[in-house]
């Protein structure tokens, strides 16, 4: 198991955003968790990363207890991630932002900036290495976060509502980025609205409602589900990007 | 509890309701706009020098000098935030600082230039000297800037929680882009918090003049406070203003009374650091 | 090699700049003045300018230094200029005392934090005998031995502070181009994504802040080495915070040589402007100051050197 959640409670003030869920990932998998809005798959989320402590329960990964570790420590054993919203360096070159990843694992700068030049190609960003990182538009700073992240060699990657914003075109292309991210022996955790995502993505399917978890499964397991038809498809028109 | 005892917490209590009357706008336009105003204290001053001028010019008490300095410093925010703040308040921190720094530079050597480096002080009488009641005694001009002072800046409270263009101001300072979807006009919410904010600040320097030295560099002095009385209480809430000021008043001069002047700003400022120790977004902030 | 051609010309023109001057000590004197000015700022410069946490209350160091550097002459007969490393080390344990409690705080709440720390060890320190009270205490009145640093003109105080400040520029070159100075600029872009990444930010920051302080200290036991004289305002008055992040803000926070640019306008602006003060229209030229302050925040929020470095930013996808 590289990621084990345990009984994970987020309380904000009376409010359970999460509700005692469990969730776990083996090596390899590409898991997505999905669910409608203010389900709690974010907050969920982020108790994995150490962005939010949790209430109660336990977070371990790579065998080790990472519960109380702040996000720069869950960092260094291997978990990188992205945000919701793009949070890119927004004063650096796209080549500096990569470097920030890579100097995790390269602390001289000359190797660091090897490593980030030879992610940012794999991403498909070589061309635009000396640009600043505002000048990107959604999907570029997206795909930067990405890279990013690889920089710092993880073993596992989670992407949080990485397609949200982008055209249909561009949710292909990214499709295609996080296939060969989890080609290239990287374990994927993916928070998504976009059901065409999740089918084309993942290997397994945990689905939030309110807070709790209501189904899990293969994709096709899990949408022909009825509690999550009910809970999900059912309200909310499944978008067909 | 002895006599003495409440008597210093009572000129504390009215203290502090003046400390949250000059930080009130303060606390307004952090809030709204995340923007610290650096010039605040020398916004204080001129409204202090607008009641001096009141006085000497034409004879007049506070009741004329309060609407003449609402007005002149009102409109002193006005024009800095169309000239100024409007401009810098998307770009770095840094250059906010920058800015009203400058303008507080600005401010403070006009004051100089043309009032001159002495204190000034309006009489005593102006607001009925001092009386005795119930035991404790009282200075008229002290008594009226404390319940002018709870009664502002509950006045400006009432109006940002309660009254439509409160909640006008509110949604421009959540969403700048959503509110003007719903036909606000952001910039003339933020025009009306600075006009809001200045008219506070003037009307707390008129007050303040009648029992405090007027001199260009008051403005440092009671910036400080300010800065301090709205961090304590959380950037943005009023409410926490009023609450922070009553706190600080009456530390300061139960300090001053039980440890000695001197120690009075220490204890204040120690109690300031532990709040944010145990409450980074201060008393009543927003996380 | 490009990249040395401007500083090396700097530099040149810095170790001349007493020859050129040389029948006015006025200027030799302001030179000494900007340089000092410089040193402050570019101390500031390495938490509020790299890692962007904008300090108010650098004085807390600045007067650490020059009280470090009168004390010891005081209570120990030494020279002052023997204080300025007990002063720079003191600066680096009160930094991590300051530093732990406020470096979690966000934004303004740390900018006013360090305000209100500023002011208490301000009000102490006229409270405590020891430093001389509200009156501060003075340094040699006449010189014993040359390490005692009393000259009669300005002009050895400039070749001292040039020194200064080129080593603690060229730390700043060394740290940017490092792991550290990246680490510092993520931090300031963006604290949660560098945590993401690994970057143990309250270290970082923390880092930063002590050194930026030992080296504000060596500014304060600089001055008092010069001006021979501290007391609470002069040391630990906010006016010396606020002067310390206006210049590197006016030149370009963030950036080595903004400090620079900062001092080298704002410094000769302000000896102006004191000499005029005592005349006709006294206050005027203060006006003045001010009012190139707010131009220059409104029409350049970035700082003076980013009319150099404005490049097109083009949106591509």
């Amino acid at each position: 198991m590289l990621i084990d959640a345990r009984n994970v409670v987020k309380a904000f003030g009376a409010f359970k955003a999460v509700d005692d869920a469990s969730v776990s990932v083996e090596e390899g998998d590409i898991l997505g968790l999905i669910g409608p809005n203010g389900a709690g798959k974010s907050t969920f989320f982020n108790c994995l990363t150490g962005d939010l402590p949790v209430t109660s329960g336990t977070v371990s990964f790579a065998g080790a207890d990472v519960t109380r570790l702040p996000p720069e420590a869950r960092a260094a054993l291997g978990l990188a991630r992205t945000f919701q919203v793009p949070l890119t360096f927004e004063s650096m070159s796209v080549l500096d932002n990569a470097m920030i990843g890579a100097l995790l694992r390269h602390p001289q700068a000359r190797d660091a900036r090897a490593k980030a030049r030879e992610v940012l190609e794999r991403v498909g960003l070589g061309p635009l290495i000396d640009t600043p990182a505002r000048s990107l538009g959604t999907p570029g700073r997206k795909r930067l976060e990405i890279a990013r992240a690889l920089a710092s060699e993880p073993k596992a990657l989670l992407l949080d509502e990485a397609m949200a914003g982008l055209t249909p075109t561009e949710v292909r292309d990214a499709i295609e980025l996080v296939k060969r991210v989890h080609g290239g022996g990287i374990t994927i955790v993916i928070v998504e609205h976009i059901m065409e995502v999740i089918v084309s993505l993942a290997s397994r399917v945990v689905v939030f409602h309110q807070g709790r978890e209501i189904a899990r499964g293969t994709p096709r397991e899990v949408t022909s589900d009825p509690a999550v038809i009910e809970a999900y498809l059912g309200r909310r028109k499944v978008r067909h990007a | 509890m002895s006599l003495i005892l409440v008597q210093v917490i009572v000129s504390g209590l009215l203290l502090g309701a003046v400390y949250a009357l000059f930080s009130s706008g303060l606390t307004l336009i952090w809030g709204m706009m995340n923007v610290v105003n650096f010039a605040h204290g020398d916004f204080v001053m001129l409204g202090m020098y607008s009641a001096v001028m009141v006085w000497t010019a034409l004879g007049g008490g506070p009741f004329a000098a309060v609407p003449v300095a609402a007005m002149l410093i009102a409109t002193l925010g006005v024009l800095s935030y169309f000239m100024l703040v409007r401009h810098i308040m998307k770009g770095p921190m840094l250059a906010q600082i920058l800015g009203t720094f400058g303008l507080a530079l600005f401010l403070r050597y006009a004051a100089f230039w043309y009032f001159g480096a002495n204190f000034k002080t309006l009489p005593d009488t102006l607001v009925g000297g001092s009386f005795v009641f119930m035991g404790l005694r009282f200075e008229g001009s002290r008594v009226l800037a404390g319940a002018m002072g709870l009664g502002i800046t509950l006045l400006l409270h009432f109006i940002l929680t309660r009254t439509a263009i409160g909640s006008r101001m509110l949604a421009v300072s959540e969403d700048a882009t959503a509110a003007q979807l719903m036909g606000i006009r952001p910039q003339r919410m933020q025009a009306l918090a600075w006009g809001m904010a200045g008219a506070a600040t003037g009307i707390a320097g008129a007050l303040i003049a009648n029992f405090f030295y007027t001199s260009p560099t008051v403005g440092e002095t009671l910036a400080i406070l300010a800065f301090v009385t709205v961090s304590f209480g959380g950037f943005g809430s009023v409410l926490g203003a009023l609450v922070a000021g009553l706190i600080i008043g009456v530390v300061e001069s139960l300090s001053a009374y039980l440890i000695g002047p001197v120690y009075k700003d220490v204890i204040v400022y120690i109690l300031f650091v532990l709040v944010l120790w145990f409450r980074p977004q201060g008393l009543m902030g927003k996380t | 090699m490009n990249r040395f051609l401007i500083p090396g010309a700097l530099l040149a023109l810095a170790l001349v700049y007493p020859l050129l001057v040389q029948s006015l000590p006025v200027y030799e004197r302001l030179g000494a003045l900007v340089l000092l000015g410089a040193i402050g700022a570019s101390a500031w410069n390495i938490v509020g300018g790299y890692a962007g946490q904008v300090s108010v209350g650098h004085a807390v160091f600045f007067g650490f230094g020059a009280y470090s550097s009168v004390v010891v002459y005081t209570h120990l007969g030494w020279p002052p200029i023997a204080g300025a490393p007990l002063g720079m080390a003191l600066s680096v344990l009160l930094a991590a005392v300051i530093g732990v409690p406020t470096l979690r705080l966000s934004g303004h709440y740390f900018s006013m934090a360090t305000i209100a720390v500023g002011e208490l060890v301000r009000v102490l320190s006229s409270t405590s005998e020891f430093l001389g009270g509200a009156q501060g205490l003075g340094g040699p009145a006449i010189p014993r031995t040359v390490f005692d640093l009393s000259f009669l003109s300005a002009m050895p105080f400039y070749y001292i502070f040039l020194v200064v400040l080129s080593l603690l520029l060229l730390l700043t070159w060394i740290i940017e181009r490092g792991r550290m100075g990246f680490y510092l600029r993520a931090i300031k872009d963006s604290e949660r994504a560098a945590r993401s990444l690994g970057v143990s930010a309250g270290r970082y920051k923390l880092y930063a802040y002590m050194l930026s302080g030992a080296f504000a200290a060596l500014a304060g036991s600089l001055y008092l080495c010069m001006f021979g004289f501290v007391d609470p305002d002069s040391g630990f008055g906010i006016l010396i915070s606020v002067k310390m992040v206006v210049m590197a803000a006016l030149g370009g926070a963030g950036q080595l040589f903004g400090p620079l640019v900062g001092a080298l306008i704002l410094v000769p602006l302000e000896e102006l402007s004191n000499s005029l003060l005592g005349g006709q229209g006294a206050g005027l030229t203060f006006v003045v100051y001010g009012a190139i302050i707010v131009i220059i925040a409104r029409f350049l929020p970035s700082g003076l050197l980013s009319l150099l470095n404005r490049r097109k930013v083009n949106r591509v996808d």
